[in-house]
């Protein structure tokens, strides 16, 4: 029943999509009956996603989608998380936030009202698109044609808090650039005032936030549930993320330029267009399964043709309005040799280098092998030696930005810059030789530390201090950085400095990690809902009385026949401690122990970031 | 230039579009990478039986029979969740010529191993340095090769074969 209401709400919802489409041709109606129906839709979509949780809540295996996916055995969490564990719910949740961005959107004020529902317009075409490919190709609410009374269950390895949020926060960063996408198009088509580079702005970020939180809940879930040690792998997924994530980035900061200068129209029109294609193509990318990597779907070459179809259409059809209709001339840019302008456009040209290296790092194996036949991989090695070295002078620039000038070539205070930069750079030359020296734990923690002094020095010396909340968004840009400058730290001493330990143990043996005496104290098996857990329990530092307990092992689930490592990590606020169990042999368990330096300055910098980014929506 | 600088979007578009286009169509599955070594001859090899290293296995020996090489390692763990499905394999296809070629193994510890979990081959030649892995472009343990009566390589499978793989890829060339 749940599944026929949902169906229908759907196929309903993608109805009012196409009135409303041809409204603009042939139905005229006003404004409120607009936003009515836009969120009539919106209510329906939701409605349709609704109903698909909640046949996965009750197990109801006569949905085909929910018996191929979900075991009556699961808890609840998992069954709600396994709505959106496979491909057809997660497509349905990619429509239903379409929606949701529509709905808030359609209660914009402050905008004209024959812009908001061009804008409108332009969300229902991609809902009808997304709709139809649901409908056509990745329909979750079939109905299962045999009888039966349990379900295949959900791979295990999304079983897991962690993950049980990421996607829906992924998808708002990539879907919320569907609303800037169509801001865009309809700012080239209506051609009026400003006014919509604002609300453009409040909607890129908001996006940003959200995509910058889904990819770190998705990297964090890596590092402690793949068992690898570390927290970015380069794969092709996480680099379809970082690819919108980086051109967000420049789009943010091109519309903070809006400020200033009324200059750079269309390189922002650009921008939007290419964050909401970027996001499609990932979704293109991951769904058709054209990639391998740790998020396998399987493969369904027709579904891959619709999303390629879409892919196509709305980034051709972006682009080609944006080759027709120029944004009509704007004032000259008023670059200096090292003014605010400056900085950013340069800022601006490299992350968007940085997504192209990106961009052709992942499509470069398709190529390859439609070419030569051939499988190639390119993998980390390629990333770091290219994407890195162009950030650099970025984060350079970043750390003095914010306090550059608009209009002139001065740098205030700019003496107290250099003598800090030069105090630095040779205290962590001095700590850099007595630890051992690495050339790119050098340039990292010099950049990490710079960019954190030099966004207090700017604090404190271009602003009165003062604790209210008006300070606080006044000194944004500078705490943006400070997450930055904190984060790179975070990324130079956990890859740097990572350092590995292995060992051959016996439960009972007792060995040394970084100067205290661990204990291996025995391997315990239970008995969990869903699957038998196996765990090496660890007592670290044995030799005070409040030693701490870590448990790593492994966790098999009967129902997909899978096994799934769970790595054990003791956190401490300068370092991880990451225990690894390995295979038994002659008795004897494999143990690798990896510590981890400043891994937690990684989520802090990133959390500072977002809470900048929803600073800043509610600045203008 | 201004217009070419706009046009760079489109063209780039369609060029993705085009070489994504082919790849789906041509039916590709990413998880099986084409062999470079798929319909050719065996390569060359000589390798001596892990019990007796006077007993050799040679490319030639393996003409006039359907032989399924598989390379495995004590130390590879999904090479022992594969292990069971050889002696079904034995079991149903007593005329197929089973070659084991044992990776990088210290002799003891694959000795152990087959003596644990059994030892479904006819052969078990010794690849200790990882030569003959190199020579049939071996990516990962395990990996499975079926060679025809004529000696040329007609199926190739990286990982750990499943029972569906076996079911459905295999024994249709047996």
């Amino acid at each position: 029943m749940s599944s026929l209401i949902g169906f229908l709400s759907l196929v309903f919802a993608i109805g009012i999509n196409f009135y409303l489409f041809l409204s603009r041709y042939i139905f005229k109606f006003k404004k409120q009956k607009f936003n009515l129906f836009i969120r009539l839709s919106s209510l329906l979509t939701l409605l349709s996603f609704f109903s698909l949780m909640y046949a996965y809540v009750v197990s109801d295996f006569s949905n085909y989608n929910v018996f191929q996916n979900s075991h009556s055995n699961k808890p609840l969490i998992y069954k709600i998380s396994g709505t959106w564990g496979n491909h057809e719910g997660s497509m349905l949740l990619w429509l239903s936030i379409l929606s949701i961005f529509s709905f808030f959107f359609s209660f914009t004020k402050n905008i004209d009202g024959s812009f908001q529902r061009l804008t409108l317009i332009i969300q229902s075409l991609l809902h009808i698109l997304f709709g139809l490919f649901i409908v056509f190709t990745s329909n979750p609410f079939l109905v299962n044609s045999i009888l039966v009374n349990e379900g295949l269950g959900l791979n295990p390895i999304l079983q897991d808090p962690g993950l049980a949020v990421h996607p829906p926060i992924l998808y708002a960063g990539y879907v919320g650039y569907s609303i800037v996408f169509s801001i865009a198009i309809a700012g080239l088509f209506q051609n009026t005032d400003d006014e919509w580079l604002y609300v453009a702005k409040k909607w890129s970020l908001i996006s940003w936030t959200f995509l910058t939180g889904g990819i770190t809940l998705g990297s964090y879930w890596a590092y402690y549930e793949l068992g690898w040690g570390g927290w970015w792998f380069w794969d092709p997924v996480e680099n379809i993320s970082l690819m919108p994530w980086i051109a967000g980035l420049a789009l943010v900061h091109s519309l903070m330029m809006v400020r200033g200068e009324q200059a750079i129209k269309k390189w922002i029109v650009f921008l939007s267009i290419l964050c909401f294609s970027l996001s499609v193509f990932g979704t293109f990318l991951v769904r058709s399964g054209i990639l391998t990597s740790v998020h396998s779907f399987a493969a369904d070459a027709s579904r891959g043709i619709f999303i390629l179809l879409i892919f196509f259409i709305v980034t051709g059809f972006g682009f080609l309005v944006f080759l027709l209709k120029e944004p009509k001339k704007s004032n000259a840019l008023n670059l200096l040799f090292i003014n605010k302008v400056s900085a950013l456009v340069i800022n601006n040209i490299l992350m968007i280098i940085a997504t192209l290296t990106i961009l052709l790092g992942t499509i470069y194996p398709i190529i390859i092998e439609v070419l030569y036949n051939k499988r190639i991989s390119v993998g980390g090695p390629y990333f770091n030696s290219t994407v890195i070295p162009i950030m650099i002078p970025g984060f350079l620039l970043m750390s003095v930005a914010p306090i550059l000038s608009w209009q002139t070539n001065k740098i205030n205070n700019s003496k107290k810059y250099v003598l800090a930069f030069i105090v630095l750079s040779v205290l962590v030359l001095i700590q850099s030789y007595f630890l051992n020296f690495n050339t790119w734990g050098f340039v990292g923690l010099l950049l990490g530390f710079w960019i954190i002094l030099a966004s207090i020095i700017a604090i404190f010396s271009s602003y009165k201090i003062k604790i209210n909340i008006k300070f606080f968004k006044i000194i944004n840009p500078h705490v943006a950085h400070i997450g930055v400058g904190i984060a790179i730290i975070g990324i130079t001493c956990s890859s740097v400095f990572q350092n590995e330990l292995d060992f051959n143990l016996n439960e009972g043996d007792k060995f040394i990690v970084n100067g205290k005496t661990v204990l291996f104290e025995k391997i315990e098996t239970t008995n969990e809902i869903n699957f038998q857990s196996l765990r090496g329990k660890f007592l670290f530092d044995i030799e005070k009385n409040q030693s701490k307990e870590i448990k790593a092992g492994k966790n098999y689930y009967p129902v997909s026949k899978m096994i799934t490592s769970e790595a054990g990590i003791l956190h401490q606020w300068n370092k991880d401690i990451y225990f690894i169990l390995g295979d038994q042999k002659n008795n004897e368990w494999f143990v690798k122990v990896l510590i981890n330096p400043f891994v937690s300055f990684i989520w802090l910098g990133v959390i500072i970031m977002m809470y900048s980014g929803l600073i800043a929506v509610s600045r203008r | 230039m201004n217009r070419i600088f706009i046009l760079t979007p489109l063209i780039v578009l369609l060029v993705i579009c085009i070489f994504s286009l082919v790849y789906l169509l041509s039916g590709k599955d990413p998880n099986k990478p084409p062999s470079a070594l798929l319909n050719k001859d065996v390569p060359i090899f000589e390798s001596s039986s892990l019990y007796n290293s006077k007993d050799i296995i040679k490319t030639k020996d393996l003409k006039n029979k359907k032989t399924l090489i598989n390379f495995f390692a004590s130390w590879c763990s999904p090479c022992k969740i594969e292990h069971p499905l050889f002696f079904e394999i034995r079991k149903k296809y007593p005329e197929l010529y089973l070659l084991g070629f044992n990776h990088k193994d210290p002799p003891s510890d694959a000795k152990k191993y087959l003596e644990d979990d059994g030892n479904p081959y006819d052969f078990v030649g010794v690849d200790s340095d990882g030569l003959i892995a190199l020579e049939f472009g071996v990516f990962g343990l395990p990996e499975t090769y079926l060679i025809n009566e004529d000696g040329k390589i007609i199926y190739k499978f990286m990982g750990p074969i499943t029972m569906d793989i076996l079911k459905n890829e295999i024994e249709p060339l047996l």
